[in-house]
């Protein structure tokens, strides 16, 4: 208690829409809402698990298939890779590897890493699908 | 007191840790979920081509069942954690304990349903 008198927390009061005021953070706010997709995603892929463990491996399967799963899907795939190129960017942004004298850029860990995703996904499916 | 806030500053730090790890496996791994199981399997393309279906993912051997847990376990924590931090910056400040409590409960209901429907079929050999 007595910490909390001596270092009050200041917090500057902004509108709901401050976010609107620059296209930067408009651009981190569309970054911070793709994560909605990223959530939704996994709780409608855990829905259709429980179809299955509660029916059969075909319902998981037609849930699969519907339209407006499939559809949904999309966008979030869209989002998930907006989120996957944010997310090398910063990464080189924070963490910048020291070579030498100089820095490596963030763009260049977007590009290593978005390498690497390919890389990564591939491996993946020879694991799971083909092995 | 000074202890509480220790406790409190490591759990912090220990949230904020999965947090970046679930935003390294949502942009590394889920994208291929999304991809197989919303492209690749509807419309009967590579790697799928008819022969196998999204369910061999689970059952085709535990390191799928492995992949499907960490991918979704990891993606579902970080898509909640990040996207009840942006309701916050949106005005909601005021209800950011209620918003933590709901977050926090979808997350664990959330995970706890994928782990159980993951060691059931491990359990009675439908995962081989």
């Amino acid at each position: 208690m007595g910490d909390n008198k001596r270092y009050p927390e200041l917090r500057r009061r902004v509108s709901p829409g401050w976010w609107t005021a620059s296209r930067h953070y408009a651009m981190y706010m569309v970054r911070e809402w793709t994560s909605l997709f990223v959530a939704l995603y996994s709780l409608i892929f855990i829905y259709g698990l429980s179809l299955w463990a509660m029916g059969s491996r075909a319902d998981f399967l037609n849930f699969l298939k519907n339209p407006a799963i499939i559809g949904f899907s999309l966008v979030a795939l869209v989002f998930t890779l907006y989120h996957a190129v944010t997310w090398f960017y910063l990464l080189g942004a924070i963490a910048p590897v020291k070579i030498g004298r100089s820095r490596t850029k963030p763009w260049q860990a977007l590009i290593l890493n978005l390498v690497l995703l390919v890389i990564v996904s591939y491996i993946a499916i020879w694991l799971l699908i083909f092995r | 007191m000074k202890v509480e806030t220790h406790k409190i500053a490591r759990l912090h730090a220990i949230l904020w840790g999965i947090f970046s790890l679930g935003g390294m496996i949502a942009a590394f791994l889920l994208p291929v979920l999304l991809y197989l199981t919303a492209i690749a399997y509807p419309f009967n393309l590579w790697p799928f081509n008819g022969a196998r279906d999204p369910s061999f993912l689970i059952t085709g051997h535990r390191l799928g069942a492995l992949f499907i847990f960490v991918t979704i376990a990891g993606s579902l924590f970080h898509g909640i954690f990040r996207f009840q931090s942006a309701l916050t910056e949106v005005g909601l400040i005021k209800y950011r304990r209620a918003l933590e409590a709901v977050g926090y409960f979808i997350i664990s209901v959330g995970i706890i349903a994928l782990a159980y429907y993951l060691a059931t079929w491990y359990l009675n050999g439908t995962i081989s």
